[in-house]
């Protein structure tokens, strides 16, 4: 509890034009705890990619003590993918939950070889590996290479902004964000665009850092992201700032039910979340019809 | 017969799930709000994140497609992926496969199958479903014919009915008793046993709610669990077997509460007779 309110003082110190209020009405957006001009704000996320991008999976393994991996798991799992679906995976430049979906496609489509009639699902299925920021695509075409993915036709990267999608109406099946949509400028906008590409039926699924509730935990968890995070950033990756970031941004994304109701705005039906460590993660799910 | 017409209506509508009965008949499962709480994982399935601004059907002045579409519920539209997919369940089984095979049928993204947290549980609860509706507006619609039965012959004729709508999936239907079975999907599936026996009872013109109830519904459970299983091997035209081995069940058990009712007698006899040299006894103990 300490902890919690030295951390909130310090904050209020450093940022002292922190109000939610004040927020809604002006043409400000959020940096983590600062407030910042929206046309900044892209420009100083992707300062932050680009300048995590080589340590990216490093830190991600350490910060989350090898958790991402399994939410990462939970979220394609969810996601239940198909043979020849068409997904596109926006803010996944690393390709971290794109390799996922096409392992499990792939696995799906040996498991039902035998039962299903090969005119039916022939198609091809596509993934699409969207993200603005270059710096993490080439991260993710380099993994791609090592996989063996790299001629794959399949696997597609391209560069783009979750609140502009370069796709057309009902295109894709599922659309998947993870750890993704707390750096977009205008969370609506990304809302709407993945309910604009989706086909009907198509599912929205995104993964994101939320809100914990329980007690004591919820301290030790201030106490982690505050303290601790920020000086593994300087230290592993040698930049403290980013990290900082991180957590302050985390802290400032709406809570899971204000997140789920935004959702359900957008258009998208049977809006549902499952919180995973006690709400360290949540994935918010959305179906369009 | 009100029951046959509000079911037309709603089939038109697109909802071959609701029923005009519906306190006997389950609710489809995403109807209801779950929450589950575990230690370190909470699911919240829910209804109240519905968007607060309605107005979609007639906002005329936006371009995009989707504001223009009169707003159809997610319910009815995997009630329609499900009703599809059960014409691929002979080719495929009761499996995602033919979940998929119903979505592209209707024209959904069969990515709408991940959206089921049980999957081909989804798809046999909704077979169980749809035709448990049909036992009861074939209920409905043959009441003269079943009243001048006698109620062995009723309660075999409605067993009839209801086993010769799962006929067409017999070779698939050891897999959906399958996953039925499966401990997840044990709660649904007794309770669907439970409404269907309980929708033949009320067939059968037994209204009564006395001690026998439970014992009827049991009976009646066992014999429906033993004649589909006996169905599955049988491989007489027509199922010619399995319907005399029907009889024989509904006959044994009729005749089985007989027995229990004479042993009731029975019992009451010797009860009376002993209490009658109870008494004896004790009064010619006082006596002395």
């Amino acid at each position: 509890m300490a902890l919690r309110t030295v951390t909130r003082k310090l904050g209020s110190k450093l940022f002292p034009r922190f109000s939610p209020a004040s927020l809604l009405h002006s043409h400000a957006t959020s940096f983590g705890f600062k407030e910042v001009r929206e046309e900044e704000k892209s420009q100083m996320v992707g300062n932050v990619f680009s300048n995590v991008a080589s340590n990216y999976d490093t830190m991600n393994d350490l910060m989350s003590a090898g958790l991402h991996r399994l939410w990462k798991d939970r979220l394609v799992s969810k996601l239940n993918p198909f043979p020849g679906m068409n997904h596109l995976d926006v803010a996944g430049g690393t390709g971290d939950v794109a390799f996922r979906i096409f392992d499990s496609i792939n696995s799906i489509k040996r498991r039902t070889l035998q039962n299903v009639l090969e005119d039916d699902l022939q198609e091809e299925a596509k993934v699409y590996v969207c993200d603005i920021n270059p710096n993490m695509l080439n991260v993710g075409k380099k993994r791609a290479l090592q996989r063996g993915l790299g001629e794959d036709k399949s696997l597609l990267w391209v560069e783009g902004d979750a609140e502009a999608l370069s796709f057309g109406d009902n295109t894709m099946d599922g659309y998947t964000i993870a750890f993704g949509i707390r750096n977009v400028t205008h969370i609506e906008k990304a809302l709407s665009e993945a309910y604009r590409v989706l086909k009907r039926g198509g599912r929205f699924l995104c993964l994101e850092l939320s809100h914990v509730e329980v007690p004591v935990f919820k301290d030790f968890y201030d106490f982690y992201s505050f303290s601790i995070i920020p000086t593994l950033g300087e230290l592993v990756a040698g930049d403290r700032e980013s990290y900082q970031y991180l957590v302050e941004s985390i802290r400032r994304f709406p809570s899971q039910e204000t997140f789920a109701s935004m959702i359900a705005d957008a258009g998208f039906q049977k809006v549902e979340y499952e919180n995973l460590v006690g709400g360290v993660v949540a994935i918010h799910s959305g179906l369009k019809i | 017969m009100y029951r046959l017409a509000a079911k037309r209506l709603l089939h038109s509508l697109g909802t071959p799930l609701s029923n005009s009965s519906s306190a006997r008949i389950i609710q489809f499962p995403p109807l209801r709000t779950l929450i589950s709480h575990s230690l370190f994982s909470t699911t919240v399935n829910s209804e109240p994140f519905v968007s607060q601004n309605p107005s979609y059907s007639h906002s005329s002045t936006s371009t995009a497609d989707h504001t223009r579409r009169p707003r159809v519920e997610y319910q009815d539209e995997q009630a329609h992926v499900l009703q599809a997919a059960l014409l691929h369940v002979i080719r495929l089984g009761w499996s995602e496969a033919a979940m998929i095979a119903g979505a592209r049928d209707v024209g959904v993204s069969p990515s709408i199958v991940g959206s089921f947290p049980r999957k081909e549980a989804a798809l046999v609860e909704f077979f169980m479903d749809d035709c448990l509706q049909r036992l009861s507006d074939s209920i409905e619609s043959s009441t003269e014919e079943l009243r001048s039965l006698i109620p062995s012959e009723r309660i075999t004729k409605l067993v009839r009915i209801r086993l010769e709508m799962q006929a067409p999936y017999i070779s698939k239907w050891p897999q959906a008793l399958s996953i039925q079975a499966q401990p997840v999907n044990v709660p649904t599936s007794f309770k669907q046993r439970a409404l269907l026996v309980d929708e033949i009872w009320h067939g059968a013109g037994d209204d009564t709610s006395d001690f026998d109830w439970y014992v009827k519904r049991t009976v009646l459970g066992g014999i429906y669990s033993t004649t589909e299983i006996y169905m599955l091997t049988d491989n007489s035209p027509n199922f010619g077997d399995t319907w005399a081995f029907l009889d024989d069940r509904v006959k044994d058990s009729f005749d089985l509460k007989k027995t229990i009712q004479e042993a009731t007698y029975l019992a009451e006899a010797v009860g009376a007779g002993m209490g009658t040299s109870l008494q004896g006894f004790v009064k010619s103990v006082f006596r002395g």
